[in-house]
């Protein structure tokens, strides 16, 4: 049985192989542009969705603020609670319906799609991540005059982002798998490449074998490098001390020098400088 | 114009149906230590929270030379920047080495040139004893040395006033001397602080001037010879019977 199972397999790898190939390279493409970009529209989204506002604000800043919040909600809301397959359709036959142009290339069209699909997702886990950094951080920065933007880029989601990075990983596991359905509109992926092999030479199991085999060796693939970049983000454990310079004290038995001395160790450190 | 600094005027704060500050009239000048004592829930940090415009204040105004911050028309960054703030749980970044926590305001907020911060940042991190520590992250201090980093973070800034809310309370009782010292250094050298503490030997020692805070209101103010020793108030009386 499996016998057969293999020599079929044979058979299709020997006479498409490199248009299964072909589909694994255009699924990787798009899964991974997508997921990069769908971050990006959720991170955009989470800066936006945190933006101070207090009452004695002018109004119309209020008002702004307000549309912004009710804009995005519509948005995650919408493009989270309806299929990914309708909305590719949607999208695809919708633009020209309504504005006369169509889509130069089917690429443009699936990048779109999955990254706005993507990016609805992520906004919640993007908002998840900056409510799990302690109000302490946003706090310390303001103190020292940084503005919301400066604050988000530079101390939160720097942080945020190693406590949403696994659900990038769940984001982008299930793109891999769940751009097959952009066949729908003639995106040529993976799975797009079983339904046209074994619709030509009726080898629907040994086809759906190969597919089965190849999506999870993606996937497993994907989440390692996930972990490794888990890994990465973590940062060293250890630190050098900033000596070689005998005049700093060891840790400690410092005394923190009154001010009768402006601090020669500077002026030393420095070469004398200022 | 005015000569002070920082001037407070009837200021008042609510949280909903909770009046946490009554009209709370105070000034600060170049020089000033002011230490703000008091219960817990007295207000002393909400009073703090409010001048460095964290909490907004429902009523009254401050005066930062004489303009109102309280407003929508002033730039509450640069004000902010002006105002340093040291915090109880220290709140540093901890996504940055410590030399970078010292940078990152300087060349992003006051646009200082990356060079030129550094070497203020080293300089700051020296007087607080942490230069060796540059290249720590946050995580891997201990509480008093996290406050010293802080304190030096704000420093970096030239702030002209510096607030610090409760800087020891977090700390184990043998880190207090270590930050209370680089305190103490900073007043010497002539820095302008408004101290919430409840550290009465430095309002004591250290102060120009104690505020003394109950529900809400300054119930006594004037130099620390006369409050903490001689109190006209009897709530401040008492209060201090139970540290002195």
């Amino acid at each position: 049985m499996l016998e057969k199972l293999f020599t079929d397999i044979a058979g299709i790898w020997n006479k498409y192989g490199m248009v299964y190939l072909d589909g694994i390279k255009n699924t990787v493409i798009l899964a991974t542009t997508a997921t990069v970009i769908g971050c990006v529209i959720g991170l955009i989204c989470g800066i936006l969705n945190t933006i101070p506002v207090s009452s004695r604000d002018p109004l119309p800043k209020r008002i702004f603020l307000k549309i912004v919040r009710i804009i995005l909600r519509v948005y995650v809301e919408v493009f989270r609670g309806t299929p990914m397959i309708l909305q590719a359709v949607f999208i695809y036959y919708g633009i020209p319906y309504f504005f006369g142009v169509s889509f130069d290339s089917i690429w443009t069209v699936s990048i779109v799609v999955v990254s706005i699909n993507t990016g609805a997702y992520m906004a919640e886990s993007v908002r998840g991540g900056i409510m799990s950094i302690d109000i302490g951080q946003t706090e310390g920065a303001k103190a020292i005059g940084m503005n919301h933007w400066q604050t988000m880029t530079g101390v939160i989601l720097p942080q945020a982002f190693r406590n949403i990075l696994p659900q990038i990983g769940n984001n982008y596991i299930i793109n891999i798998k769940d751009t097959s359905v952009m066949f729908i509109i003639g995106f040529s992926d993976f799975f797009a490449v079983h339904k046209m092999v074994s619709g030509a030479i009726f080898t629907y199991f040994p086809s759906a074998f190969m597919e089965m085999f190849g999506y999870l060796v993606l996937t497993l693939v994907a989440s390692g490098l996930l972990r490794l970049l888990e890994k990465h983000m973590k940062g060293d454990k250890n630190y050098e001390l900033a000596s070689g310079d005998q005049l700093v004290m060891a840790a400690g038995t410092y005394k923190v020098p009154s001010s009768a001395e402006p601090f020669e160790e500077r002026s030393r450190e420095f070469g004398g400088k200022r | 114009m005015s000569e002070h600094i920082l001037e407070v005027r009837h200021l008042s704060k609510s949280f909903g149906s909770h009046q946490v500050l009554t009209d709370i009239d105070f000034n600060v000048s170049k020089g000033d230590v002011t230490c703000i004592i008091g219960a817990s829930g007295s207000g002393k940090s909400t009073l703090l929270r409010c001048i460095n415009l964290l909490e907004t204040p429902t009523g009254g105004e401050i005066l930062y030379h004489g303009q109102d911050v309280t407003g929508s028309r002033i730039d509450q960054c640069a004000y902010r920047a002006k105002v340093g703030m040291v915090f109880q749980s220290f709140n540093l970044f901890s996504n940055m080495t410590v030399l970078k926590n010292c940078v990152y305001g300087q060349v992003k907020v006051a646009k200082t040139d990356k060079a030129a911060a550094r070497e203020k940042a080293m300089y700051y991190l020296g007087k607080v004893g942490m230069q060796e520590y540059i290249n720590a992250k946050p995580d891997q201090l201990s509480g008093g040395q996290k406050q010293r980093v802080a304190i030096a973070r704000a420093l970096a800034m030239e702030p002209e006033i510096l607030l610090f809310d409760e800087p020891t309370s977090a700390l184990d009782p043998e880190m207090v001397g270590e930050v209370l010292d680089v305190m103490r250094n900073l007043a010497r050298d002539g820095m302008t602080m408004l101290v919430v503490t409840h550290e009465m030997a430095f309002a004591r020692d250290v102060s120009t001037r104690v505020v003394y805070m109950a529900d809400g209101v300054i119930a006594e103010e004037g130099p620390p010879s006369q409050v903490m020793t001689d109190p006209v108030n009897p709530r401040t009386r008492e209060f201090l019977a139970r540290f002195l």
